[in-house]
């Protein structure tokens, strides 16, 4: 792991902390927003060497985290949302976005096809992975509901 | 108003209060239902979506009692999401009387700001750690922590004169983008695009796009599409706000 990394899940942590403090997260949730967001971009890099490309990266690392969160809000008995937002922001396609702009000032139209398609399909593949765990949650939920019904 | 008007008025305080606060429809429609049955409602039939809530309530004697609200502005606070969790799980244990509903529902509505540093420091956090996430040096991620509290500024003005969250927005991306130029202009800041990317992390409609996936995927479709669209349109408010002062210096950035 280089340098680089490690300052980068360092700031993870702090990022994912602060935009809990903007949804008036607090206490021991904080500190559990800081480890979320380490953790996601750390499998997000892991899952970078193993792909080689972004999209799937984002995809994995979005599957594992809000798989994470899922599990978090029951122990800590929170809703989901407030914790998977600020655990997923550092894979948010914020810098995408910016250079996407800034080709289409500058009149770069290859570049601005390039980093327009990646911050689509990197906010695409946040979603997707979003999307799978939360449509698992639903029916593990309701085959849980209906196990218990039938034992009563 | 009739009591039971009053207490029909009293739960949807309690609903607005949650979707205000950034709770899922499905959660508000399902607290709104359950303390209205808790209080004898023999059937309640809502439809919210984010921008509104329709409420039609049957009580015991056969009347029905209908009650709208148009919802606005909405910002994300999970202190406001718990406490109404909290007071619609005591409702459904033991309805208390009308006026202690209305006293609860009443603080938790005008629950105090906590901590003035809050905020800020949640600005400064970001915006800091996220110019050197991207690749800033620390003098990036100082120069990008001076531009985020012009951006709490501005945020705490428009939200004053209650100016269009897409029209602050934009002016917020813009007044951003200016000051990280004049701080790169001063030899505080080294990478312009650093700086303006650690900023761009506060605005970014994170919690509208994952609000509305699962919105839609629990079935309340309209306020799912009025979500995304809410972040597409917001993404492009960002790009809009940064455009104009990246046109003016001719993308020299």
């Amino acid at each position: 792991m280089t340098e680089q990394m490690l300052v980068q899940i360092a700031m993870a942590a702090v990022g994912s902390l602060g935009f809990g403090l903007l949804f008036h997260v607090s206490g021991r949730r904080l500190v559990t927003l800081a480890f979320g967001g380490a953790a996601s971009w750390g499998v997000y890099l892991l899952a970078l060497q193993g792909y080689g490309a972004r999209v799937p990266a984002c995809f994995a690392a979005s599957l594992a985290t809000a798989a994470l969160a899922e599990v978090l809000a029951r122990l800590l008995k929170t809703p989901v949302l407030t914790l998977l937002v600020p655990m997923l922001v550092p894979l948010a396609p914020g810098g995408d976005l910016y250079y996407t702009t800034l080709a289409l000032v500058r009149g770069d139209m290859p570049d601005f096809a390039r980093y327009g398609e990646l911050v689509l399909k990197e906010a695409g593949a946040i979603s997707f992975g979003v999307i799978v765990v939360a449509c698992v949650m639903q029916t593990a939920n309701k085959v849980w509901a209906l196990a218990r019904e039938r034992k009563e | 108003m009739e009591q039971e008007e009053q207490i029909l008025c009293a739960i949807l305080d309690a609903g607005e209060t949650l979707l205000v606060s950034g709770a899922e429809v499905a959660r508000v429609e399902d607290t709104i239902r359950r303390m209205a049955l808790a209080y004898g409602f023999v059937r309640t039939d809502v439809l919210s979506i984010t921008a509104s809530m329709i409420v039609t309530a049957w009580t015991a004697r056969g009347a029905t009692l209908t009650q709208t609200r148009r919802i606005v502005a909405r910002s994300t606070d999970l202190r406001r999401i718990e406490a109404v969790n909290a007071l619609s799980r005591a409702v459904c244990a033991a309805p208390p009387p009308l006026a202690v509903l209305r006293e609860r529902i009443d603080s938790i509505r005008h629950m105090p700001e906590e901590g003035r540093w809050q905020l800020p420091l949640a600005y400064l956090l970001v915006s800091g750690s996220f110019a050197v996430f991207f690749g800033g040096t620390a003098r990036d991620g100082l120069a990008a922590m001076l531009c985020s509290m012009l951006l709490y500024a501005i945020g705490r003005a428009g939200a004053r004169i209650r100016l269009q969250p897409l029209v602050l927005t934009v002016v917020g991306a813009a007044a951003m983008c200016f000051a990280a130029v004049i701080t790169v202009w001063l030899g505080i800041g080294q990478a312009l695009d650093k700086i303006v990317i650690g900023n761009i992390m506060l605005l970014i409609p994170g919690i509208a796009l994952l609000t509305s996936l699962r919105d839609m995927i629990v079935g309340d479709t309209i306020s799912g599409l009025l979500g995304a669209f809410e972040a597409l349109l917001r993404a492009l408010a960002i790009a809009a706000g940064c455009a104009l002062v990246l046109l003016q210096m001719g993308g020299a950035a």
